[in-house]
């Protein structure tokens, strides 16, 4: 699961400072990347390059060991086995995904105790969905399969991206990744399907998570020369509209198909244009909880410091002092 | 096999003290799943967890075949008086020395009781504990590294394995609460019985505390825990059982 | 006052309501493995990814799980990063030419067109 393709950085200037780098070096790594080639870490690489991979790569695997907390909130309250062993191996698979990716931007130079250390500060960000809480049960049927479906359609794209150790990461997510979305669709059809407890419960919670759901991709990208580098370099791989089209596309008929009632009456397909129409989401409580004030962005730290601080014996008793950090290989 | 009422019966009570301890502690261990102390191991104490859940849900089907309900309302819908798990797998996490040395005597049990029931009469326990075997050896094969290692490490870990071994211990005792059915279930040659089981299981975890440098509570001066296979619990269990079963409670009938 | 959530595990760790952000002070840096993995009998191994782990015996034990958890596979390997010895990337020239080298491929040997020209002939003389 990830967040939105969506880079949370306030851009100073919308110059980018690869002109400063080695201008040969610079073309032939271009030319690499347009020719579709992967770059690999110990390729030469603009710093900028590096510095956004770093910040991408390491949002993303913040946002799945976070984006294990909604939903870790009703593992032990799964109704059933089928329900409670699927749930587990989802959620663990997320753990494994952010493991994946914090390898993966640790090839670009930044060990991992210290992306997990800017997490629990509240330096680095990670997706804003899961600053939201899971409230009832029927919350994470929704999470499940319209914000994993959100999060494949993101890394389906960034697979095609132009770092190496990021496509195969993200490669291997997706391939763990089907069975999610298939499991939160089947969860979603039982409960609008079900008692009119169940169907209430799932209404509530599409309801609920519809704000945030729209938040997803980001806003529209400013157009800027930053934005475009960052196209030309593949390491943003589609705009956020285009992205948010092809989730709307996909997954709003299917929702409309169980008669569920999104919160959004001005959501229609326009026949002219092709797009879907909506309501502009509210940007400024975007804002606003990213930024430290939604409903559960103290707990996640809380609880994600208080997890670090629990297990600092075990590392420490096995750590070995004497022996260096060495980066992994790819 | 040409199976007694009152081997049934035996047989009965065997399957659901090791399906609710399974159950439990599966259920436990779950509580750690991206809490965990290492982003590695947080998911291998997940995915065992769900092992653990696998074998209760699989030990419920045989129940199920033998004339009782489906696992999902043996599982969901017992009353903590009807549950037969010891006291050892109701505690809460605790620690993570707590949850591993847990972890370590439990498994070590379950895996020497599962090579037992492999070679049992009884034909459906044993095709279910020649299944799990080798996810077993893996839980114990994890099990003795952890508890090596860290007791090994440094003072720190040292003193927390030797504490935590010192609280568990009692209550691992309570695994192998003896049962009415004992005779019945070695005669029949379904089963050699928690005795017999036990012994073992001290041999063996000896073998490990003794490479761990970790002190063995001397048996003799102990109090086993027992109660939990006849239906007395801790304090724990019913709020783990609340807990367990708010959503599957709004409505039972439900298919979710 | 602590944190009240609707994760009955997060209420009760009982976690301050304003948590501190000050960074942790310790770094524990485990090893580095790169996790190697067959996926059946007669099959290469192949690279599958790294892992932190504080010695080789605890590497193979995590790698099962983060791994093999979820693909069929029937051993694995583990090598510490830090022995892992590699081509510089600079030298990727001196694989340049080998695909070049037509002599060591079977493609590079055509003699249809010599066959038949010979069989030609050979009718011609009869």
């Amino acid at each position: 699961m990830y967040g939105g393709g969506y880079i949370f950085e306030e851009t100073k200037n919308g110059k980018s400072n690869a002109i400063e780098e080695d201008s040969n070096k610079l073309k032939h790594f271009e030319a690499k990347i347009a020719a579709g080639d992967k770059i690999e870490p110990s390729d030469w690489m603009p710093a900028e390059y590096r510095k956004q991979l770093i910040r991408m790569i390491e949002q993303h695997a913040h946002s799945e060991i976070i984006g294990a907390l909604p939903e870790g909130t009703w593992i032990t309250r799964a109704p059933g086995f089928r329900r409670k062993l699927a749930l587990m191996a989802k959620v663990q698979d997320e753990v494994g995904h952010a493991q994946l990716l914090y390898s993966a931007a640790e090839t670009l130079g930044k060990p991992r105790e210290q992306m997990i250390n800017d997490l629990i500060t509240g330096k680095s960000k990670y997706s804003n969905v899961f600053n939201y809480p899971a409230v009832t049960w029927a919350d994470t049927a929704v999470i499940a399969w319209l914000i994993d479906a959100g999060a494949i359609i993101n890394q389906v794209a960034n697979s095609k991206g132009s770092y190496g150790p990021y496509c195969r990461a993200l490669e291997r997510i997706c391939l763990e990744e089907s069975f999610h979305l298939k499991y939160g669709h089947d969860n979603v059809v039982f409960l609008a399907t079900g008692t009119s407890k169940q169907r209430e419960m799932v209404q509530e919670a599409l309801t609920r998570w519809w704000p945030p759901i729209m938040h997803f991709f980001g806003p529209s990208d400013k157009i800027s020369v930053h934005t475009e580098t960052l196209m030309r370099w593949k390491v943003k791989m589609a705009s956020n509209d285009d992205m948010r089209q092809k989730f709307l596309d996909m997954y709003v008929p299917k929702i409309w198909d169980l008669k569920l009632i999104i919160p959004d009456e001005n959501l229609n397909k326009n026949e002219q244009t092709g797009k879907w129409d909506y309501t502009e989401p509210d940007w400024d409580e975007f804002k606003k909880v990213i930024n430290g004030d939604g409903p559960c962005n103290k707990e996640r730290l809380a609880i994600r410091r208080r997890s670090e601080e629990k297990g600092e014996w075990v590392r420490r008793a096995l750590m070995q002092p004497s022996e260096k950090y060495v980066m992994p290989l790819a | 096999m040409n199976i007694s009422k009152s081997e049934i019966e035996a047989v009965k009570d065997l399957i659901y003290r090791m399906a609710d301890d399974e159950l439990i502690l599966g259920h436990r261990n779950s509580e750690w799943t991206g809490l965990g102390p290492i982003l590695e191991e947080d998911i291998a104490f997940s995915s065992m967890a769900q092992d653990k859940l696998g074998h209760a849900q699989a030990l419920y089907q045989i129940l199920n075949k033998l004339g009782d309900a489906d696992p999902d309302t043996l599982a969901f819908g017992r009353k903590e008086k009807d549950m037969k798990c010891c006291h050892l797998v109701e505690y809460p996490i605790g620690e993570y020395d707590f949850s591993l040395m847990r972890h370590f005597l439990f498994d070590e049990a379950e895996a020497l009781r599962f090579e037992m029931l492999s070679k049992s009469s009884f034909e459906d326990l044993a095709n279910v504990a020649k299944k799990f075997r080798g996810e077993l050896k893996y839980h114990t094969m994890h099990a003795e590294i952890w508890i090596e290692q860290l007791a090994n490490g440094n003072e720190e870990s040292k003193a927390r394995m030797q504490s935590s071994l010192n609280e568990c211990f009692p209550l691992a005792l309570g695994i192998f609460e003896p049962s009415e059915f004992e005779d019945i279930l070695i005669s029949s040659n379904i089963f050699q019985g928690e005795k017999v089981l036990m012994e073992s299981w001290l041999l063996k975890i000896e073998e490990i505390l003794e490479k761990a440098n970790l002190k063995i509570p001397d048996v003799s001066t102990l109090t086993p825990v027992y109660g939990g296979r006849k239906g007395y619990h801790t304090e724990y269990l019913k709020p783990l059982l609340d807990e367990m079963t708010e959503v599957y409670c709004i409505d039972p009938e439900a298919e979710w | 006052m602590s944190i009240k959530s609707i994760d009955p595990r997060v209420t009760r760790e009982s976690l301050p309501e304003q948590p501190d952000t000050n960074p942790m002070k310790e770094f524990n840096h485990w090893q580095t493995y790169e996790v190697f993995h067959q996926e059946k009998s007669g099959s290469h191994h192949i690279h599958v990814g790294s892992l932190h782990s504080p010695n080789s015996e605890m590497a193979l034990i995590l790698a099962k799980e983060q791994y093999a958890r979820r693909y069929k596979c029937v051993n694995m390997w583990v090598v510490k990063t830090a022995d892992v010895i590699t081509t510089k990337p600079e030298d990727e020239d001196i694989f340049e030419t080998a695909p070049e080298k037509i002599y060591r491929e079977a493609s590079g040997y055509k003699v249809m067109d010599r066959i038949n020209k010979f069989k030609d002939e050979q009718k011609i003389k009869k």
